[in-house]
Parts: structure tokens; sequence; C-alpha cells
């Protein structure tokens, strides 16, 4: 028997009781808690009504679901044309689907079973969703990126919006004007904040309900065909380049949008080997969401890459390349980033270099070329790194991996090339320089949290990055090469603490730059700089290189005016009445 | 890529945290003397044009001649970012002036509410 979803959402801890932890909890819930059921067929069968070019927009966009017509349709009025208030004149991502049931079921008492969640919320983002050039420059809130949100048009949207969340939370949406209006006034009220006249015309002239490129997409036509053999290249900060291939079923007979994966990857650092296994949805044609796992055991570290994650990636329209993250941590602090390309039998590929960059005069550099399908026959010609650039000999080879010897010029420009087997290359590959001008610790600015009774901490990787200036010359400008990982030491210096507090207890930073904060809370907050110091690389002074990236270190929850507040990203989120003992 | 992040942080949780009875926070600018204003000159050693705080590091000889080791703090990067300012404004060996609050706790760090960087002086945001 299947538990009502309005049961699970009592059962969620209150910690988990805040907007930033409705997505987590809710996808949790709808995807990934049961087990994939047959879900009801005719919802992407259905051609998509987009309303039609003269269409008002305030029209609104019907629904024809019977069980989205039948659950919400209880409180929300249909007009008899199908279109039903609130939920017609708005479109958005499967998480903000989500987000909207999650706070029905906590909020308003709707009472819904996972597998009902989960088709209402297919229904939703594939019928009312974005289309992909509206959701790409939002991916990161899905993919639970930290990002650069310097760009919002005003000080009035910065006011209404990012103080509590990101502004790709608010562009999300899309709406027609009317409901702009009544989503903001709502918001206003329900979060006692001031309401902003302009934010509803910015927004209803920046998010439209329809648009161009929705009902482009929207009368676009396709099967939906992810099965077979994918590859997978990946990158995890600290460990660098992973690549292998992703094997999609179909989970059951007459699913075309919900899948089996098995995915094997090595690390072309170490050649460890990485196997998981997973489900995952695909929304709207392109956007894929799901979790996978290998064979990570309970005591495993924070980092182990075999961890749980739950997988964000977005489908190109002709369904033969993806890209996204897969991420796990407390705070969704370490994530692979993907990318997908349909594998073509006999068709020779190359995925990946093993390697980063090359200085100009050096000598029997030995690279390998990681791909799929490789010839039997390799000779030197086949490989190109570009001029000055010279393939001295092929070491070996095989279906997957050839490794050859290289010689730099002295007089090879700098900069990033790309590298090429045959026809298949990889864009900007390869960095050439002739020296390393300097170093950055990364992320420069971050976060880590300490612990607290049954709180995880938030951890963080970092990396020594080297970089050459660049045709101008002139150092940290926007043409610098950038040259890969440098072999450093590592060490933290607390250059901010609150009075009468001990510094000893902020944490430690291990000899790969992974920074591991106290278990116990301090309660204060403390300022770091995390210092990569090379252990080769001089500067003109004949001393070592260094790095620093500002890390604070935050407290995991506090409490003011009888509320704790925990945080989520980063930003600190109000999490409900403050417990006993907090 | 450059973060705001860090600046969400402290203008979510700084007015919070600066109130009794809460947890303390990511620094405000409490720890500085706002009553007690000190000028100094020196040779930038390295700057970090970064979220939360853009720091620029510095030597200032003391009386002996000897090299003193001094912080100085402005705001986020994104609000000097407004102010014309950027990852070059100043590097390493340029000759710098600074004003602003010294460290309650004697530490030789300064919140800057003043700098001339090799004698044009740049535009300061007092912001958190």
């Amino acid at each position: 028997m299947v538990a009502p979803y309005r049961a699970l959402a009592k059962n969620v801890p209150a910690s988990r009781d805040s907007r930033g932890f409705l997505l987590c909890s809710l996808s949790l819930a709808a995807f990934l808690s049961a087990s994939f059921a047959t879900t009801r067929g005719q919802t992407l069968e259905q051609p998509r009504r987009a309303p039609a070019a003269e269409a008002p927009d305030e029209a609104g966009i019907p629904v024809t679901d019977p069980l989205v017509i039948a659950k919400c349709g209880a409180c929300h009025a249909n007009d008899g044309h199908g279109n039903i208030e609130r939920i017609s004149t708005a479109r958005t991502t499967p998480e903000g689907w989500q987000d909207v049931l999650r706070r029905m079921v906590l909020v308003k008492g709707m009472s819904l079973t996972p597998p009902e969640a989960r088709t209402i919320v297919k229904y939703l983002s594939t019928h009312l969703g974005l289309a992909p050039d509206e959701a790409r420059p939002v991916m990161y809130d899905a993919e639970r990126r930290i990002h650069d949100e310097s760009d919002v048009a005003n000080e009035e949207l910065v006011d209404a919006c990012t103080k509590c969340h990101t502004f790709a939370r608010a562009l999300s949406w899309r709406r027609t004007a009317g409901d702009w209006k009544q989503f903001l006034e709502g918001h206003a009220e329900r979060y006692k904040i001031p309401p902003h006249e302009g934010a509803v015309a910015f927004f209803a002239r920046a998010a439209p309900l329809i648009t161009p490129g929705w009902t482009g997409w929207s009368n676009r036509t396709r099967a939906q065909n992810l099965v077979g053999r994918w590859l997978v290249t990946a990158t995890l900060n600290g460990r660098g380049k992973y690549y292998g291939e992703m094997v999609i079923e179909a989970a059951g007979a007459g699913t075309d949008d919900e899948f089996k994966t098995r995915v094997n990857l090595r690390s072309a650092k170490d050649g460890s080997a990485l196997m998981r296994e997973g489900r995952s949805a695909l929304y709207d044609g392109y956007a894929w969401r799901g979790r996978s796992k290998g064979g990570v055991s309970a005591s495993a570290a924070p980092d182990d890459p075999a961890s749980e994650v739950r997988e964000v990636m977005c489908f190109a329209a002709d369904q033969s390349r993806a890209e996204g993250r897969w991420f796990w941590g407390q705070y969704q602090e370490f994530g692979f980033d993907v990318k997908l390309q349909r594998a073509v039998p006999d068709d020779a590929r190359l995925l990946v270099i093993d390697g980063t960059a090359l200085k100009t005069g050096s000598q029997g550099q030995r690279i390998r070329l990681i791909g799929d399908n490789f010839p039997g026959e390799v000779i030197p010609a086949d490989v190109n790194f570009g001029p000055d650039v010279t393939v001295r000999r092929i070491i070996s080879h095989s279906a997957t991996e050839i490794a050859v010897e290289v010689d730099v010029s002295a007089g090879a420009q700098s900069g990033r090339r790309d590298v090429a087997f045959r026809h298949s290359s990889i864009e900007g590959a390869l960095a050439i320089y002739d020296r390393i001008d300097y170093i950055k610790a990364t992320p420069e600015s971050t976060l880590a949290a300490f612990g607290g009774p049954g709180w995880p901490r938030g951890y963080q990787q970092f990396e020594a990055i080297g970089y050459q200036r660049g045709p101008d010359g002139k150092r940290h400008t926007a043409d610098d090469v950038q040259l890969g990982p440098v072999d450093v030491t590592w060490s933290i210096e607390v250059f901010y603490a609150p009075a009468d507090t001990n510094t000893d207890t902020v944490g430690n930073v291990s000899t790969t730059g992974f920074f591991t904060p106290a278990a116990e809370s301090p309660k204060s907050n403390f300022d770091v700089w995390v210092i990569a110091q090379a252990r080769e690389e001089k500067d003109a002074d004949g001393k070592p290189l260094v790095g620093k990236a500002y890390l604070v270190v935050t407290v995991p929850f506090y409490t003011f005016n009888g509320r704790r507040y925990v945080r989520d990203l980063e930003r600190w989120v109000d999490d409900g009445p403050a417990r006993a003992g907090q | 890529m450059r973060n705001t992040f860090l600046t969400a942080v402290l203008i979510t949780a700084a007015g919070l945290f600066l109130l009794p009875g809460s947890a303390s926070a990511h620094h405000g600018w409490a720890a500085f003397d706002p009553d007690s204003t000190v000028t100094l000159h020196g040779t930038v050693t390295d700057f970090h044009f970064t979220n939360p705080h853009c720091v620029v590091e510095f030597d200032v000889k003391d009386d002996k001649g000897q090299n003193q080791k001094w912080q100085g703090e402005l705001t986020s990067l994104n609000r000097l970012a407004r102010k014309g300012w950027s990852a070059t404004s100043m590097e390493a060996g340029d000759d710098i002036t600074v004003s602003g609050y010294p460290a309650r706790n004697g530490v030789l760090v300064i919140r800057i509410s003043k700098i001339a960087v090799k004698g044009r002086e740049l535009i300061v945001d007092m912001g958190n």
C-alpha cells in the first residue's frame, strides 16, 4: 500500500520543513522513494495545446490530464475551457512544480500518493514546463550550483527576490501578467515583505506565459529515444577527469520517459573504476532528473565519488548530447560536471585527454587520448595538437586509448588549443604555456559549515590552478590561460575570529586540499585563508607561488526571535520555530 | 567566476546576527573602531578581489625599517565592481596609502575608508 503523500509530508522533520529543503524533500518523495510505477500513459502522448498566436496572453494553457483536473480542480476554478485558475497561467521547471505541490500538501492539506505526485509533476512539467532555451539560463538553480547573480537588472529586484532565494528561482517561472501580479502580492503577504510594483512589471515583461520559444518547442513532435549506450565525460573537483559510458534502458515495458541506468566511469588521474546504477525520468523531452549510486559503504568518506547522487541534466533537442551535474552532500557541495554524447557504432570518437597543459620547448611529453572506437591502425598524422606541437610517435593504442609522445617547439604560441583525432576533436583541450605566472586556490571564495547534533558538516574541496598571463601580458585579466592543477602544499590561516574564540577548532585542510570543519560548532563563524603554496613554481623573486581562497566556515544553523535559520547553499532560510536546546 | 554568494549570506544574515542573543555571523564591522582613524603608507603584496570582502595585503615599514604585514579589508567584490574596481586595480609592488579604522584588538588589520594606489585615489564603498 502506498502511503498518502500527506502522511509522508507530516513525517518530514521540522528541520526539512523549509523553503530551502522543499526541492530535495519532494524530489526524494516524489521520484525516488517508491518504485517507478507505470504512470498514466496518456500524459506524454497527448498533443500539447499551446494557444494560438493571436490568443490573448491571459487565456492560459488548458489542462487536460484527468488527475490534475481532479486534484487541483478541487480548489482551483476551471473556466469551462480547460483553464484551471493559477495553473493554466503559469509554467516552470520540474523543481518549480514539485515546490508548488509540496506547498499544497503542507499548507493547503492536499492529499496525494507518491505515484500521483509523480504523475502530476510529470504532466505539469511537460505541458506547462519551460522550453530548453528558457531553462538553460537558470539551470544552475536546479543543479544546485552556487552562481554569480551579479547581473540582476536592478536593486529593486535584488531587494524583492534575492535576499531569500536565487534570482533564478523567480526566473524559473513564466506567467501571465495577471498571474505575476497575483503571485507577487501573495508572496509579499506570505513572507511579510513590501510589495514591489516594479517587480510585477519586470516579470510580466521578461517572463510572460507565452513566448515564441515555448510555442516553437511545444509544436515540436519528437520521439523519446534515449535508450542505448552513451559516452560520458565528467570532472570532479579535486579528483580530475573521468570517462566511461552510461547504458540507458527503459524502466519498464511501454515506458519511454523513465529509465534505468548503469554507468561505468574510470578516473583519468589514477585509473580507479566507478560503477553506478540509477533510475531517472525525462520531462518534456529534455529535462533529466534522477538518482544513482555506486557501492558506497556506510563508513565511506563524505566525498566518496560512489556516493548516492541526484542527477540533473538537459538533453539537446536532437537527443544526441546532454550536460548537467550529479551532486551530493549536506550542502550539495560535491558534484560531477557531466557531459554525455550518444555512442555511434564504429565512429571513432575522442573523449578526453590525460593532461591539461604542455610547456613550450618540452620534448618527449607523453599524452593519453581516451575515446571510443579507435581504429586498429593509428599513425602520428591521425593526431593533431595544432601548430608547433609534433607527434613524435604512437606509443601504444587500443580501441579506447592512444598514447602518444609529443614535442613542443620553443616558439609555440601560448594559449588553449583543440586536440583532434581524425575528424573528432575536443575544443580547447590543451594549453601551451611558457611559464606559470600565478596560481589560484579555487573556489576563490566559498563556504563550509560546522556540524551539529544530528547535523552533517559541510566540506569543501580546493584545487590549485595555474595560470599564464595571456596575450596582454597582464595577470588576472580575461585573456589569462588556465593551465590546470598545480602541485602544492596546503595550509589554513584564520584571519578573522570573534573575540575569545579558539581558532584551533575551526578545522583542517588535507594534503589534497580537502577542508574538514570541526564536527561540533563553536557557535561562531570564522574567516579563513586556505593557502596553496606551489612546490616547484616560483615568482620573479624566486619565492614559491602562493594562492589564497577565502573560506567562511559557518555555524550550521542559528536561532533568532524564536525561529531557527539554516543554510541552504549560500543563504540562510527560515526553518521554522526553534526547538528546545537550539 | 566570481561569486556573490558570500555577499548574499552577509545581506541575509548580518542584520539578524548583530542583535543580541543570536549567534555570531561572518563578521560585520564591529571589530573595527570607527572613532579612531589611522593612515598607512606601504607596498601591496597581494590583492584579493573576492567576496565576501576584498582584501589587500601590504607591507608597511616600521620605525626600525622592518616590514609589518598589514591586511586591509574592503567591501564586497560586487559593490566595488560597481565603483569601477577590478582584479587589476592594484597588484603586488604597487605603492599605496590607506586610511581607515583599526582593529580594536590590535592586530594589523584595518577597515579601509580611503585608498590611493600609485597616487590615484579609488572610490571606496563602505557598505557591507
